[in-house]
């Protein structure tokens, strides 16, 4: 048994010299279950108890006066006894309340393990020690026998890669190992002697009790073998899933169990998991219309359908399981041997996917997109087939369509340019004549018609010119980009050059001044490029402001792996609406009487950029200048 | 016998294919102010112009022309094939060929000089432009040039 509270002396201070203090303190002492030993502070018995004579095997008058040493040979006497540094109260003082385990000896010289609480007295005679002594003889040889237990089973225990536990009948636990102290989170003698409740709340602890119709080896033997799924729960307060089995230990305090105890938050993860999975599985093949979804076994008999399955084929699961899946081929594919080398692909590959056209139940065809996917078990045995199905007529017949528009609108692209070329080309030679033959009458006849007749021909003279100016700039407009070259790497600095050359007139006369940064080399075109520059430098000079034209051609990287080109002028620039509208074809900002002009610069200038796979755009404020940006890819990255 | 030698007072003999009547005006017009006098023939298609030249039919009296005119686009027989055979003919070749034509076509203009054209002139589309042409071949064809004997006289 443990010391208990109510076995100790409390410290008692009215204890005086009087005869009547000291048999009342007597008759304390008798009550103690314990062996109880007064001493005086040189070592000297001056009381003692019935249990003490007993548990010493003296009489009273043997021992009153003796050194404690002849009971207690070690440790006590020792205690009581100061030395330099401390008061013999102080000794004292540190032991009191605390057990200490000594031996003692009987009259016959036997000795025997004792645990002794110590408690000081006062007296007239100076501080007196009561001691309380316990034979520990029993605790002992049962501590022996677990220690021998635990040395034969541990050994076990630690083997074991399970977290394990040894349990007597109380609910107490009196053995474990690492793995249990790992998978609780307490050090192994914070839980030994411990409720086995602390850490599987529910559900062992009960299993060990007996109630009115079982015993309690009867109770634990229905558990034996059995793995049964509880809760832990750790020292810090956490709980997770176990699973716990249970074996009986015979030992000489009766029925031991010990509990190997699994976490199976995983295994439970895991199950969990693969339970949501399923059960996405089941409602996406069943749920789902568009797909017919069928399980085929290995021989491609029909094993399950679904809704979609009877939406794209028209049977129903009843009067299709158990049918062979061959029968949603045609008679000719059947021939040919489709259905069964589609499972052979499946069998051999894991998977086969093709299009084709199967067969409804109403005997209409519909193009199918299928799947077909081999299951096997773990040892690679086929387990059978999964069939998705999926009618893909409606998507051919949109892609076709497409397909069509896109032929249709290349082809009608294409005869507009060829039209707009034929038109303009066919178009200049009857113009070619009006003109020709109003200007001869305008020189022939100039002066010798009525003023009339002069003005007349005049406007016929400059409609015609107009005219063929508009022709002539339709045909170089439907020209451009058509003998597009293969791209090389040009020096942009170089076509500066050659536009600047071309340009040369024109800018002398303006008295324009063209500057540069330095200008990459790229792949693309240089005739092209030429004309794109040529353009909008021309038109930098042509639309100037109240300055000379200044302009600045340069060219920057950007990130999407584009080379940006701008010229940038402080001519008299153009409001916002006006900046898609300047790119589109015989658009104009100006009349004839301002700027001569037919509107076909920027339009070709964006023709050209659009081959080359780049943009164009302008920013630009009134009387602020513009500049135009034209964007080509990079090509080869430099 | 076999070479004479022409004079100023000579008409030289330029034969013009040309299916615009608009155009044979104009060149006739334009060639009203030459310097040489000019026996302008006219033809309007391609097979009136082999049969003027190998003096078939209608042509059995033409004279052999000392400068050909030709269009490239003509009716019934192509301009470029009456070029052909003019210069594979052994009798004709020597005969200098200008292309006078509506066409600024690259492969038109390569063809025709791998043809053995003497040259090849785009029409101007102005009227200016096209009378300076035609008095260009009248000053460099007909003044500058020295041509090769007419044998058909």
């Amino acid at each position: 048994m443990p010391w208990s509270e109510s076995a100790y002396m409390k410290p008692s201070h009215d204890l005086n010299e009087s005869e009547d203090g000291r048999a009342r303190y007597r008759s304390l002492l008798e009550a103690s279950p314990d062996a109880m030993v007064v001493v005086s502070p040189n070592g000297e018995i001056v009381l003692l108890n019935a249990q003490a004579e007993k548990q010493f095997a003296y009489r009273r008058d043997e021992l009153l006066g003796k050194d404690v040493k002849s009971i207690i040979p070690e440790g006590f006497a020792e205690r009581l006894i100061a030395d330099g540094t401390r008061t013999a109260a102080e000794a004292l003082a540190q032991q009191i309340g605390t057990g200490i385990e000594l031996n003692g000896r009987r009259k016959d010289g036997s000795q025997f393990p004792i645990e002794i609480m110590l408690s000081p007295l006062e007296s007239a005679e100076g501080t007196l020690v009561t001691a309380a002594i316990r034979d520990v003889t029993e605790h002992k040889n049962a501590e022996k026998h677990l220690a021998q237990m635990e040395a034969r089973y541990r050994g076990l225990l630690e083997a074991a890669p399970d977290a394990m536990v040894v349990v007597n009948q109380n609910g107490e636990i009196v053995l474990l190992n690492v793995q249990a102290e790992k998978q609780f989170g307490y050090r192994r003698d914070e839980l030994l002697g411990r409720k086995v409740k602390s850490i599987i709340p529910e559900g062992f602890a009960e299993r060990l009790i007996a109630d009115g119709t079982r015993t309690a080896a009867e109770a634990l033997a229905q558990q034996i073998g059995t793995g049964i799924e509880l809760s832990g729960r750790r020292k810090d307060g956490s709980e997770f899933p176990i699973e716990i089995m249970l074996s009986p230990l015979e030992s000489a305090e009766g029925t031991l169990v010990t509990a190997a105890i699994r976490d199976i938050t995983e295994r439970k993860r895991i199950e969990d998991a693969l339970r949501d999975s399923e059960e996405r599985f089941r409602l996406m093949a069943s749920g789902i219309k568009d797909y017919a979804n069928v399980m085929l076994d290995p021989e491609g008999f029909i094993v399950s359908w679904n809704e979609g399955g009877e939406r794209l084929k028209g049977y129903r699961a009843e009067e299709i399981v158990g049918q062979h899946f061959s029968r949603f081929y045609s008679a000719e594919d059947i021939r040919k041997g489709l259905p069964a080398m589609e499972l052979k692909q499946a069998k051999e590959t894991g998977r086969f996917e093709g299009e084709g056209w199967r067969v409804r139940k109403d005997g209409s065809r519909f193009l199918a997109n299928i799947v077909i996917t081999a299951f096997r078990d773990e040892k690679g045995q086929l387990r059978g087939f999964g069939k998705i199905t999926r009618d893909i007529t409606e998507r051919r017949r949109a892609e076709e369509h497409l397909t069509k528009t896109m032929e249709d609108l290349k082809r009608s692209n294409e005869e507009l340019g060829q039209f707009a070329y034929v038109a303009s080309h066919d178009l200049q030679e009857p113009l070619r004549m009006v003109a020709s033959y109003t200007q001869l009458l305008a020189q022939r006849y100039k002066g010798r018609l009525d003023s009339d007749a002069d003005e007349f021909i005049a406007f016929a003279v400059d409609g015609c010119n107009r005219m063929q100016g508009l022709i002539q700039d339709l045909l170089s407009y439907s020209r451009a980009g058509a003998n597009a070259e293969p791209l090389r790497e040009i020096s942009c600095e170089g076509a500066l050059e050659k536009t600047l050359r071309n340009l040369r007139p024109t800018i002398q006369d303006s008295g324009a001044m063209v500057t540069h940064d330095s200008l990459p080399t790229i792949m693309t075109d240089e005739t092209q490029l030429v004309q794109v520059l040529q353009n909008l430098i021309a038109n930098a000079i042509k639309y100037h402001g109240a300055e000379p034209p200044l302009i600045h051609v340069s060219a920057t990287r950007n990130s999407g792996n584009e080379w940006v080109f701008s010229v940038r002028d402080n001519g008299m620039g153009m409001e916002p609406q006006y900046f898609e509208r300047i790119f589109i074809l015989f658009q104009r900002l100006h009349g004839q009487k301002e700027f001569a002009g037919t509107g076909i610069g920027l339009a070709m200038c964006k023709k050209i950029v659009d081959r080359l796979g780049g943009r164009i755009w302008v920013e630009s404020q009134p009387t602020k200048g513009s500049t135009f940006y034209f964007a080509l890819p990079a090509g080869d990255g430099k | 016998m076999m070479e004479s030698k022409r004079t100023s007072i000579q008409p030289l003999e330029v034969l013009l294919v040309e299916d615009s009547p608009g155009d044979v005006r104009l060149t006739q017009e334009a060639l009203k102010d030459a310097k040489v006098h000019i026996n302008l023939r006219v033809v309007r298609d391609g097979i009136d112009a082999m049969a003027f030249l190998m003096r078939e039919g209608e042509y059995a009296t033409a004279p052999r022309p000392d400068l050909i005119l030709l269009d490239l686009n003509l009716p019934r027989k192509d301009g470029r094939e009456v070029l052909k055979e003019i210069k594979e003919n052994q009798e004709l070749k020597s005969i200098p060929v200008v292309i006078l034509t509506t066409s600024a076509s690259e492969a038109d203009i390569l063809r025709s000089y791998l043809l053995h054209a003497n040259c090849y002139i785009t029409k101007p589309v102005n009227l200016d432009g096209f009378l300076t042409v035609v008095k260009s071949i009248d000053s460099f064809w007909l003044s500058v040039v020295k041509l090769p004997p007419n044998r058909g006289l």
